[in-house]
């Protein structure tokens, strides 16, 4: 018997806390709670936590509507009043806590302030800075970087680009430009945020 | 908890004063001022488990909403059952389970009946704002009893409760939170499981996740008329309720009152209404010509039958099961001896009981009592053994009351007794007596001398404890030990004997008890004239010149019978009946009889006629005249009753042997046999 420490709601929302984004705290917070804490015995919890994961992963993947903000305002304000012991109405109140800053608020608007949620930025190269060193293809494990290294004494290339359907976001090619031309954009905006 | 006189408190609910018994919960006290509280987890007659939250209500003084279900009253609460806080809280629960219910109300069979669309209605939810969730879990319609349709389940719980309190232990949740599935042991068919289809789930369940399997397409509830009566199939006599349409019973559920322990019919009785209509159902009497059956009419019948019984005079011999009512008994016993002036008759409950252990039984209430002592007994639900007691004293143990088992055999009801005397049941007996003597309890003098000698163990002397403390003790006896079971009553509590069959208690008070040759002698050899009336466990032929039976449906003994007479079944039939318990209990007429069949009570007056004496008809008033408890009981003698040991098992199931063939219960019989096979 491996010894794991009693895990309860205290953890769970210090886990949550180490996140930026107030919605990507509560998805967080929502799904360990799921998957650990919830005994699944009285319905608003029981229901009202699943339900809260399914509205919390449209919001953070930038699908969410004002709908889905308010349902869950509704879940996490009954889960507080009705649910049958403290864990329950302690992620009601937490949820309570972020959805009615303007962080999380700004995700219904298609941003998130914290640029924690990926759905939300772009990576994108910008043409004039580009030398065309191919560094960044060399890194790209998902081959979303297209483009032809510039050969000294060739013309007529393909510039590089970034294709955004293959893009993770996972952020590896921006160290490697040695012009710093790769940029993270919020969709948006089209503003320009520091990596 | 429920015996002793129970102080009222007074309190407001919604703006109205009421008093009620201080025991009593907030959602119980509601109810008897005709205020209903929303719930959907909560079952009368056990605690409330505040699963749903449906039922939250606003106390004033207390910051947050509490759960009715489990709160007691108190002197000068002040409650509101309808805030809008509660109110938005109760549409949030409704609304999720919606988002996972299929949105069948137009095709459903629960429909009009169904909790889940009451609330919706009241809240006026169409459709859920939640996301559509569907867990594609399948049916279990694999046998002919109960089918279990997931895809309805609404989680409440009740049915396992329910399964879990009468002892059968069959229904459980597997997973947890929304993916979690109420189902069987290791998720197998319920045939497959201990279950008994006795349907305590299926009158459980709020929606139509648990329903009668073969109700599909067979009307809506509004469509039906229900009526409340007795099942006569076995020793419990359990009430029920018929539901008819156009003439046709539909579908039978338990009918005593919600949150009694009684409430409970077995499969039996719930399922074993196919045989009205079965193949072996009589529909015209039948006469033996050149060795075969043929059918002919009452006319032709009743005049051989009664040319037969006059000539027979005083060798004719009546004898008739403890199943029929009593308007049937007091007109058979008139019939016997007043018209054919015969000298003997007797009735199949000689078999297992004197009539004295049937006729001098007390009257108690089971819901009051809190020690029940069961003596010589071994009811199991398992082996249709008189299973609505087994499943009654369970709920009662498990509602706080204790069990004191008294049998030189194993019995499985001991795993929840509080105290098991073993050995001779008499010696047992005799001890718990003396112990009784010793506790300062009044006694007889005559008693104790009887108990002098008697031994008294450390578990006697536990169970004499229990009854001391006990407020109404109920001694519940096999008929061979009725007389020193009895005996103990002499000290406190009621004694009550459980006869076999359904109305052994009221047919032994019609005066239907042994007269001249006994039942089993009677089947034995030589009547001149035997009449058998009901379903009489005989399966060859008795050594009589002439044999009648008078019974609905064609047996192995009326195949072999000269004349055979259609008569109606109990739920085609008007009349009473006493159950062990000592209630008089009231059947009405469900349905009309098939064909050309008749209810005893008429064959026997017409036959009566045809012979040229008069019975009339008997009324109520007679049956109540007949029905007399003996106030102070006498002392008995110490003493086991002999020559009253049959198999139960084996008994029961003959008795039955029309109803188990001629319906679905026959597959019931076949897999419980390919089981043991």
């Amino acid at each position: 018997m491996t010894e794991q420490k009693e895990l309860n709601v205290e953890d769970i929302r210090k886990e949550a806390e180490e996140k930026h984004c107030p919605a990507q705290k509560a998805l967080y917070y929502v799904e360990k709670f799921l998957d650990t804490l919830m005994c699944g015995k009285c319905f608003p919890c029981a229901f009202g936590t699943y339900e809260a994961r399914v509205r919390l992963k449209n919001i953070i993947s930038a699908q969410g509507t004002a709908t889905d903000s308010a349902l869950l305002r509704r879940i996490a304000r009954v889960m507080t009043e009705a649910s049958r012991c403290k864990r329950g109405k302690d992620t009601g109140r937490f949820l309570l806590e972020w959805i009615d800053t303007n962080a999380f608020k700004a995700h219904s608007e298609r941003r998130c302030p914290d640029q924690e949620c990926l759905a939300f930025i772009e990576f994108r190269i910008d043409p004039d800075k580009c030398i065309m060193c191919g560094d960044c293809q060399a890194v790209c494990k998902f081959n979303a970087i297209v483009g032809e290294k510039k050969k000294p004494f060739l013309s007529g290339y393909l510039p590089f680009e970034i294709i955004q359907k293959r893009c993770t976001k996972c952020g590896e090619c921006v160290p490697v430009c040695p012009t710093h031309a790769i940029a993270k954009v919020e969709l948006e905006t089209e503003k320009e945020v520091p990596v | 908890m429920e015996g002793s006189m129970s102080n009222t408190v007074k309190l407001t609910i919604d703006g109205q004063e009421v008093q009620v018994p201080e025991h009593l919960t907030i959602i119980d006290a509601a109810e008897q001022v005709g205020i209903h509280i929303p719930n959907l987890c909560y079952l009368k007659g056990m605690k409330g488990i505040g699963a749903c939250r449906l039922c939250l209500v606003e106390i004033e003084g207390m910051r947050a909403p509490m759960i009715a279900c489990n709160t007691r009253v108190k002197e000068g609460m002040v409650i509101h059952t309808k805030t809008e806080k509660v109110q938005e809280i109760r549409k949030f629960v409704i609304d999720l389970i919606l988002s996972m219910h299929p949105l069948d109300c137009m095709t459903c069979t629960k429909a009009g009946v169904c909790n889940l669309q009451k609330y919706a209605y009241e809240f006026e939810l169409k459709e859920s704002s939640f996301t559509r969730k569907t867990l594609g879990y399948p049916v279990d319609e694999a046998n002919p009893f109960i089918k279990r349709d997931p895809e309805y389940c609404i989680l409440c719980g009740r049915c396992v409760r329910v399964c879990k309190e009468q002892g059968t232990n069959v229904l459980e949740f597997m997973g947890r939170g929304i993916g979690s599935k109420v189902t069987t042991a290791t998720d197998k068919p319920l045939q497959e499981s201990a279950c008994t289809f006795c349907g305590s789930c299926v009158d459980a369940c709020p929606v139509n996740a648990l329903l009668e399997a073969d109700r599909w397409r067979k009307g809506r509830e509004w469509e039906y008329e229900k009526v409340n009566s007795v099942c006569l199939l076995c020793g419990n006599g359990c009430d029920i309720t018929v539901s008819t349409k156009d003439g046709v019973i539909q579908k039978i559920n338990a009918g005593a009152a919600p949150g009694s322990s009684e409430q409970y019919i077995c499969a039996y009785g719930r399922f074993g209404f196919d045989c009205i209509e079965a193949e072996t159902r009589l529909t015209a009497p039948l006469k033996k010509v050149d060795g075969e059956l043929k059918e002919t009419t009452w006319e032709d019948a009743l005049k051989i039958v009664s040319d037969k019984l006059k000539k027979a005079g005083k060798e004719a011999g009546f004898i008739s099961t403890a199943g029929i009512q009593n308007e049937d008994a007091l007109a058979l016993k008139k019939l016997a001896s007043t018209v054919v002036k015969t000298k003997h008759y007797d009735s199949s409950l000689s078999l297992y009981a004197s009539p004295e252990s049937l006729t001098e039984s007390q009257a108690a209430d089971m819901d009051a009592a809190d020690v029940i002592v069961l003596v010589g007994l071994n009811p199991s639900q398992w082996e249709r053994r008189l299973p609505a007691l087994d499943a009654s004293i369970r709920k009662r143990v498990s509602r706080g009351a204790k069990l004191i088992v008294v049998n030189s055999s194993e019995t499985r009801l001991s795993d929840i007794a509080a105290v098991g005397l073993g050995g001779d049941e008499i010696a047992s007996l005799k001890g718990l007596a003396k112990a009784l003597g010793h506790k300062s309890l009044k006694a007889d003098r005559k008693l104790t001398a009887l108990v002098k000698n008697a031994a008294v163990t450390e578990e006697t002397e536990k169970a004499a404890d229990l009854i001391v403390q006990a407020t109404e003790p109920l001694i519940i006896t096999s008929p061979g030990f009725f007389d020193a079971a009895a005996n103990l009553t002499l000290f406190k509590g009621k004694a009550v004997t459980a006869g076999l069959e359904s109305n052994a208690r009221g047919v032994a008070l019609m005066g239907m008890a042994t007269k001249g040759r006994t039942y089993r002698q009677m089947a034995g050899d030589g009547m001149k004239v035997l009449y058998a009336v009901g379903e009489v466990p005989i399966q060859e032929r008795p050594k009589a010149d002439f044999l009648v039976v008078q019974h609905s449906h064609l047996t192995a003994l009326a195949r072999q019978a000269d004349v055979v007479l259609p008569s109606a079944t109990f739920l085609e039939s008007a009349g009473t009946m006493i159950d062990y318990l000592g209630r008089l209990k009231y059947l009405p007429k469900v349905i009309e009889p098939q064909g050309q069949a008749k209810n005893h009570r008429d064959i026997f007056i017409q036959l009566a006629k045809k012979m040229g004496a008069t019975i009339k008809r008997p009324t109520e008033a007679e049956v109540k005249k007949a029905v007399k408890v003996k106030a102070k009981q006498p002392l008995r003698p110490f003493a086991r009753k002999e020559g009253l040991e049959i198999s139960p098992d084996a008994f029961i199931e003959s008795i039955n042997a029309s109803v188990i063939n001629g319906s679905r219960l026959l597959w019931l019989k076949e897999a419980e046999q390919a089981v043991t096979t």
